[in-house]
């Protein structure tokens, strides 16, 4: 949990691989890296066993990129695809049972504070939308009542991708899958109305076909989750096995995803926004200056 | 043999837009150099694939066909390609990337 842990032990550095000593030279660790610089640093993801194509890995690249401090990030998460990605990364990965991903990072996440005090520690939970719409429902929602300064970040494909393409409660209604033939009978549940409800401070719905954007809500997200409150976004992840997609065609259907039902959308408190033009100086949301008083007419 | 995606530096170093960097789901497999180009005589670097990691999804392909509108990436069966970059060829600078390009099939 700090720069030091991705150093190399005296006298080891020749017998680590290329990756590593990459890793530890030209990464983005302790110097901060963005999207427009891709392809010139070392990244923290490394291979994966994700398939050919997929937006979710795509996405989680990305997410890995944002991470203001990567050296004081913990990621957790749960069953599902998104899981053999960030596994694969250069940061610690806490693999829940299925469903308490949100509880492990409650846990985690108050203990970071009670052992490194001020210095912030971050905690950010990705999961798909099984693991948190439906097997860890309960628990997500109730550590955003609870106001667990922690980021969320859900991966929704809209299907159990890993499992051979069940209905979640984030399918659309209607949608034939593999193993639900007859049709999803309900709508696509509502997590972005429930986490506001709940009392998140942040909330944002993304589609990875626009990398500064994700870039912009993840860092939010996370910084916003140091000491505002919880923090939420609905990332859409097409699977592009289960709906079929052609691989050169995920961003097409990204984007009409987006023009359709997806629409990029961001909710933020009023204390969050003050606390990110204070603290980190994010002139959008300084205080407008007040107007100047009309001149009266002579 | 198999797919993986082959970038026209010509084409590529003519602009500067580096889109398919941001857009395969592969970590470090679409890298950029930015000196590929001005040694040929273009105005910007070029990028560049590193096939051991590409997975022949062809998002780039799309991404540089309708995003950049460039045309610049075409899949290439691994064995036509004459030279091309592996990881273990890559060199990190500081805020750059080169690879020395050889063979990709061994034998």
């Amino acid at each position: 949990m700090s720069l030091d842990y991705v150093k190399f032990s005296t006298g080891f550095e020749k017998f680590m691989p290329k990756e590593y000593r990459d890793m530890v030279e030209h990464g983005p660790f302790g110097r901060k890296v963005s999207v427009s610089q891709m392809g010139t640093f070392k990244e923290i993801l490394e291979e994966h066993p994700m398939c050919a194509g997929c937006a979710m890995t795509l996405f989680i690249r990305l997410a890995m990129i944002s991470f203001p401090n990567p050296e004081d990030t913990i990621t957790v998460g749960t069953a599902g695809c998104g899981r053999l990605a960030i596994s694969q990364a250069a940061i610690p990965f806490v693999y829940g049972n299925y469903g308490d991903q949100n509880g492990v990072a409650s846990g985690l996440s108050r203990g970071l504070r009670l052992r490194f005090g001020d210095k912030p520690k971050d905690v950010v939970v990705m999961v798909g939308d099984g693991g948190m719409a439906d097997i860890g429902f309960s628990g997500t929602l109730h550590s955003w009542f609870r106001k667990e300064k922690f980021a969320t970040i859900m991966l929704d494909n809209e299907v159990y991708g890993n499992t051979g393409g069940q209905e979640s409660g984030m399918t659309n209604k209607g949608a034939v899958l593999k193993m639900a033939p007859l049709g999803k009978k309900f709508e696509k549940m509502d997590m972005v109305s429930m986490a506001k409800v709940a009392g998140c401070a942040y909330v944002a719905t993304v589609v990875p076909n626009n990398p500064r954007r994700v870039e912009s809500v993840i860092k939010k997200a996370v910084l916003i989750a140091r000491e505002v409150g919880p923090t939420y976004i609905q990332a859409y992840t097409s699977c592009n096995i289960e709906y079929a997609i052609p691989t050169d065609k995920v961003m097409e259907d990204a984007k009409n995803v987006e023009n359709d039902r997806y629409q990029f959308s961001e909710y933020i408190t009023d204390e969050a926004k003050q606390y990110l033009s204070e603290r980190y100086g994010y002139k959008e949301f300084l205080p407008k200056p007040a107007a100047a008083a009309a001149i009266p007419q002579a | 043999m198999y797919l993986v995606a082959n970038i026209s530096v010509e084409i590529c170093a003519a602009t500067s837009c580096r889109l398919c960097t941001q857009f395969c789901p592969e970590a470090n497999t679409i890298l950029y150099n930015n000196e590929a180009g001005k040694e040929k005589g273009y105005k910007y670097g070029s990028a560049y694939v590193a096939v051991d990691r590409c997975k022949g999804c062809a998002q780039c392909v799309w991404v540089c066909d309708n995003m950049a509108k460039h045309h610049a990436i075409k899949m290439v069966m691994i064995d036509q390609l004459p030279n091309a970059a592996i990881t273990d060829n890559v060199t990190y600078g500081e805020k750059s990337t080169t690879a020395q390009l050889a063979s990709p099939v061994i034998g």
